[in-house]
């Protein structure tokens, strides 16, 4: 198992070396001016040059680089040219509104998904026309969605809100409005904050719903036929029994391999949703800071959320060898 | 007026569980469900809700702030010692912190006399030992706009309401400097000195403010929202709105239902063109249009082989429909603009613009010069749907003569990067909203003509016309602004396409917007609106 973690560990390096490199590449060659974005439109050029050294934006690409990477080994990634607080402060601001919405998405696709194998291969009634509409919904782009989520259930119903996380400041500790207000105590809090949490939620959910739901009910239906369910069966053992001890068990390896892979998806996917409900995450705070090329805080966000994805292969992985041993021994 | 609405639970579950089939069923539902019309009323709390569109973009940090979208927090919450009169479409420099003041005839000593009686948020008095701690952080943080002060010479206060400003050389543009909505803003020399921290101030007033406008700086959420408090002790009017929330919005659909819900009250100069007939119906919206300096324009870039040729750029020029791109595109809140400076700048309107729309003058440029398969890119900003719009429509014109035409989006970042190396950038670029930082020709002339000046994206300069604008802005000499407009009007790079108004609309029981604009643009002073009775 250690050296399994280390292995993990290594390529998690490997990989953040790596796309550091290709943040910082694309910065050398993008003709995009940060200096500029950093004084302002109207400003003169001698002050932006004048910025632009200060910033050491004239230093060579390697200069810039190993000053980044020894910053970031020590937990500094730098100034945001936009914002101009520190990147580590900015991201401990918008990383928790993300987890939050991706931590609820997640957990309403897995229970979609479940719903959705079940009813299939159980053949509940009146199921299939569930399964129907999350078909569709999951073709529609997530951006589509949130936009006729909005125009439906706030513009017309009136029912939940456009954006935002809602109206009450976060008590904290852990910048997730849901989690905060419930451990204050704050019942109108934190119901605001779940009503606000209901649109970007689901639309971040419904596509990894039906993709994890896809593979939960091929693997139901392909431990239904297995000898060791029949032998169950002709046992005596009630079929819940069977579902829940037998089938379910041996389903979850490849349910879970999608269900890592959709929730780093998730994590990458969010700035189009954090973008339409006005949602004030990472994703958001990347979306404003490319067009003023705010290499600072996209480096830092790439890198956060390429960890994050490191980080959910690697617990996927150990989810499995829990499950099933034969993982770790192969 | 907005209120915060609360759910209950049981609603919220079963919403939650039926999200897919509700969205089928009301998509089915052509009629409004809200129960309340829209802006019909105000209701009874005191917050007004101005929505923004995206994030204010930087620090709400007086000498910092170089944007658009939060000039209404910072010239509410701060204030300078003058400002561009309200409620007109003129250039005239109005009192603010400074009820009068004298310019030396040869424009370099500026003696201000100083309102009584006026306190910053932190209790501490104004008085003239403010004037000079403003000037100098300014020079400190060094943000865009410090050039403002970076003529200053000294500041002298023989008394606490006097302060004496000697430039170190003549500058007739100081106080559209100072009444530039970027202009210098008093803050509060103990609060500065309290919370300097490492960085003069800046992380404070990252947050807090330290000015002495009527609303104080309540919450600055990065992206979030903006609020903003009645300041009690503020020196002049007040309005019924105690509290000033600014949500940020992200998505333009999402803003405009806000308004049509009644959520948000006003949105200021954020919405595109597009949007302008929807609310010219709409019974609950009051539309308004004040003047600015802003307009749309188009750079031609004279690095590239086709417009090497000054006879090429201004036969492309004058290809342009003014007309069509403002009845088409911009609509109400723009005019055809006839003059190199924006409407107002020169007395009397004699800065008429040369280039005129002639349909046939790059055909027969053409003609004389055949280009065929010359390829030609027309930019425009990301995300600005009017300069989009009107891109496509020079394009199409332009594949109408022949010539191999395309438009295309540009981050902000990389169009102010062509000034460093313009054969980057496209054939030509169409700004949908662009102005000066204030009301003086120097300051549209400098920046829009001068390769120094800022926006200036292509660098195409004369030196004749920079030379005429420097001495021009020693003495104010309109004469010579017209000289430098008439000769910078001939190089073909520039052309001036529209005045814009803002594009304020409002619920309609929101008094006084058109008396809290001026000609800054994309503020309101917040303090002068209003309800209805």
């Amino acid at each position: 198992m250690l050296r399994f973690l280390a292995r993990r560990l290594g390529a998690a390096v490997v990989i953040l070396l790596v796309l550091s490199f290709v943040v910082f590449f694309l910065q050398q060659v993008s003709p995009g001016d940060p200096a500029r974005a950093y004084v302002g439109a109207n400003a003169s050029t001698a002050t932006v040059d004048a910025e632009r050294e200060q910033l050491g934006l004239d230093d060579p690409f390697f200069v810039q680089y190993g000053r980044f990477l020894a910053g970031a080994v020590t937990g500094d990634l730098g100034r945001s040219l936009r914002t101009r607080h520190a990147v580590t402060d900015d991201l401990q601001t918008y990383l928790p509104a993300t987890a939050e919405l991706v931590l609820a998405a997640f957990g309403l696709a897995l229970v979609l998904a479940a719903l959705f194998a079940l009813s299939a291969t159980r053949r509940w009634p009146g199921a299939a026309p569930l399964r129907g509409v999350l078909l569709v919904l999951a073709s529609a782009p997530p951006f589509l969605l949130a936009l006729v989520g909005i125009i439906v259930f706030f513009g017309r119903l009136g029912w939940l809100p456009a954006g935002g996380r809602g109206d009450y400041v976060d008590p904290g500790p852990t910048g997730m409005l849901v989690l905060d207000t419930l451990l204050h105590g704050q019942t109108d809090a934190f119901l605001d904050a779940v009503w606000h949490l209901v649109l970007p939620a689901t639309v971040l959910a419904i596509a990894p719903a039906v993709a994890i739901g896809r593979i939960f009910r091929a693997s139901l239906d392909g431990a239904l036929e297995t000898d060791y369910v029949r032998t169950a069966r002709s046992k005596g053992l009630t079929e819940r029994r069977v579902l829940a001890h037998h089938v379910v068990r041996n389903s979850v390896g490849p349910t879970l391999a999608m269900a890592g892979l959709q929730l780093g998806f998730m994590f990458a996917g969010v700035v189009v949703v954090e973008q339409v409900f006005s949602w004030p995450g990472i994703g958001n705070y990347l979306a404003a800071s490319i067009p003023v090329a705010d290499f600072p805080a996209i480096a830092g966000v790439t890198l956060v959320l390429g960890a994050v994805y490191v980080l959910t292969n690697t617990l996927v992985d150990l989810l499995q060898a829990v499950c099933d041993p034969r993982v770790v021994a192969e | 007026m907005s209120h915060r609405t609360r759910r209950s639970s049981t609603r919220l579950v079963v919403a939650g569980a039926l999200l897919p089939l509700l969205a089928l069923s009301a998509c089915s539902s052509g009629t409004r469900t809200d129960a309340s019309a829209p802006g019909s009323s105000a209701s009874g709390d005191s917050t007004l809700t101005v929505g923004l569109l995206g994030d204010i973009g930087q620090p709400p940090d007086p000498d910092i702030y170089y944007a658009n979208n939060g000039t209404a927090i910072m010239t509410n919450v701060y204030e300078g010692l003058v400002q561009y009169k309200n409620d007109t479409d003129t250039v005239q420099i109005a009192p603010r912190l400074a009820t009068s003041w004298e310019v030396s005839k040869d424009n370099t000593v500026y003696t201000f006399h100083l309102r009584d009686g006026v306190t910053f948020h932190d209790g501490t008095p104004f008085t003239s030992a403010a004037v000079k701690v403003a000037f100098d952080r300014r020079i400190a943080v060094k943000g865009g706009a410090a050039y403002m002060v970076e003529g200053v010479k000294s500041v002298a206060t023989p008394d606490a309401s006097t302060a004496v400003v000697t430039l170190a050389s003549p500058n007739a543009a100081f106080l559209s400097y100072l009444a530039s909505p970027f202009g210098p803003k008093m803050e509060s020399p103990t609060g500065l000195t309290k919370h300097a921290g490492g960085d003069d101030a800046q992380t404070y007033l990252a947050s807090h403010d330290l000015g002495t406008g009527p609303y104080t700086l309540s919450s600055a959420e990065t992206g979030v929202r903006y609020v903003l408090k009645q300041y009690p002790g503020y020196w002049g009017t007040t309005s019924p709105f105690t509290t000033v929330d600014l949500p940020v919005y992200t998505d333009e659909s999402a803003l405009e239902l806000g308004f049509d819900n009644g959520k948000v009250d006003a949105i200021v100069a954020a919405l595109p063109s597009s949007s302008l007939d929807k609310y010219a119906k709409a019974s609950y919206a009051a539309n308004y249009f004040l003047p600015t300096l802003q307009g749309a324009m188009v750079t031609v870039n004279s690095s590239h082989a086709f417009f090497a040729d000054a006879d090429a750029r201004v036969a492309f020029l004058q290809s342009i429909d003014q007309s069509q791109l403002v009845s088409q595109v911009l609509g109400k809140r723009s005019s055809v603009a006839t003059t190199m400076y924006a409407k107002g700048m020169i007395p009397g309107g004699g800065d008429k613009q040369a280039i005129s729309h002639d349909p046939a003058a790059l055909t027969d440029y053409l003609k004389a010069h055949p280009a065929g398969g010359t390829k030609l890119v027309v930019g425009y900003a990301n995300g600005n749907v009017n300069a989009q719009q009107m891109a496509n429509i020079v394009v199409a014109n332009l594949v109408a003569d022949g010539l191999k035409a395309t438009a295309q989006g540009y981050d902000t970042s990389t169009v102010f990067g062509w000034i460093n190396d313009p054969t980057k950038g496209p054939d030509a670029f169409i700004d949908g909203n662009n102005g000066p930082d204030g009301g003086d020709p120097y300051m549209w002339g400098h920046v829009f003509w001068d390769a120094s000046g800022g926006i200036n994206y292509f660098g195409c300069q004369s030196a004749d016309v920079n030379k005429t604008l420097d001495d021009a802005v020693k003495t104010g000499d309109v004469d010579a602004y017209l000289a430098a407009g008439e000769a910078y009007g001939k190089t073909g790079c520039f052309l001036n396409l529209s005045y814009n108004r803002d594009w304020v609309l409002a619920q309609k029981w929101l008094t006084g917007v058109a008396e809290a604009q001026n000609i800054g643009a994309n503020e309101l002073d917040f303090s002068k609106l209003g309800v209805a009775k």
